[in-house]
């Protein structure tokens, strides 16, 4: 019977009978010509941004005559030039007596109807 | 990677005595001369393994060409300079058992022109015979016997450095290489004594 170490040698010694397999001739200097291939079929291609055509000032000159127009809207109604277009919701006397005084919430008469009521 | 920098110039250009590292680390600045160096170093190794793995097939040189192509792409792929070769080994050998599931293997049987061998037992073996029997038998075993078996014996590699390799326990490259050298037993059984008795 053999030991261990005596099919590690058997083992070894048959091994040894395999084909030593060599690289064909020229194998790496194939292999480095490929590399030089690779190197420059691999080229990054850089990103350049599409060229866009660059605004005209004409296209802001369309906001003058909208920001006048705004301007214009909030003068005439700071100075109530135009409440007689307006409807009488907004105009009419009960909108024009407002007091800011006044308790619109009615909690401030609960202690009153408390008082009639007990 | 763990290459060494400030090197002048002219110790660049001598990279026969470069280490590893170095060659990396070059090879990562699209130093050919450097790779080159590397390709003289391990090519051979990667090579013989491709071609025990495939058991001779055509397609060995290209397989053991894309482990390069592959490391050249990228050098730092690789985090220690000292596993390089385990590293070629690991993406050489994964390479193979991915084409393995293509095509089957018939190189070897064309390789060397002898009638089955391991049937004619009233003969003694002439080298080519023994050769070609030895060569059947690791092809004939599985894929990861045959990388843990091709890895240890014929490459050199301590059984740390082909668990490394082959991304596995130690534990498991033993258990492989047991049951490899069992598979070999058993396939070389009938002229076990023969080859070991000596050749014609």
């Amino acid at each position: 019977m053999t030991t261990g170490s005596g099919e590690e040698s058997e083992l070894r010694r048959i091994l040894a009978l395999a084909t030593a397999a060599e690289p064909p001739a020229g194998a790496a200097d194939r292999l480095m010509a490929r590399l030089a291939a690779v190197e420059t079929t691999a080229q990054v291609v850089p990103f350049r941004p599409r060229a866009t055509r660059r605004k005209s000032w004409f296209a802001y000159a369309a906001a003058v005559p909208l920001a006048a127009s705004l301007a214009l809207g909030i003068y005439l109604g700071a100075m109530g030039k135009l409440d007689t277009l307006l409807p009488a919701a907004i105009t009419g006397d009960l909108a024009m007596s407002f007091d800011a005084d006044a308790d619109l919430t009615g909690v401030g008469e609960a202690e009153a109807y408390a008082e009639e009521h007990t | 990677m763990t290459g060494r920098t400030g090197k002048g110039s002219a110790a660049v250009e001598d990279y026969t005595k470069a280490d590893d590292a170095d060659l990396l680390m070059a090879s990562g600045q699209r130093q050919q001369a450097a790779f080159a160096e590397l390709v003289n170093r391990y090519h051979r190794p990667v090579y013989r393994l491709v071609w025990r793995m495939t058991g001779g097939h055509a397609d060995s040189e290209d397989i053991a060409q894309e482990a390069f192509l592959k490391l050249w792409r990228d050098p730092s792929q690789v985090r220690e300079a000292k596993a390089l070769k385990g590293w070629l080994m690991r993406v050489a050998s994964n390479a193979v058992i991915d084409r393995s599931r293509k095509p089957a293997h018939a190189d070897i049987d064309a390789a060397v022109e002898v009638s089955d061998p391991a049937a004619r037992t009233d003969h003694p073996l002439d080298r080519a015979e023994a050769t070609a029997l030895v060569d059947r038998g690791i092809a004939a075993l599985p894929d990861r016997q045959r990388l843990a078996l091709s890895l240890v014996y014929f490459e050199g590699l301590s059984n740390i450095e082909a668990a490394e390799a082959m991304e596995v326990s130690v534990e498991a490259v033993e258990s492989l290489l047991a049951r490899a050298k069992r598979g070999l037993k058993q396939a070389l059984a009938d002229r076990w004594r023969d080859l070991l008795d000596g050749l014609a």
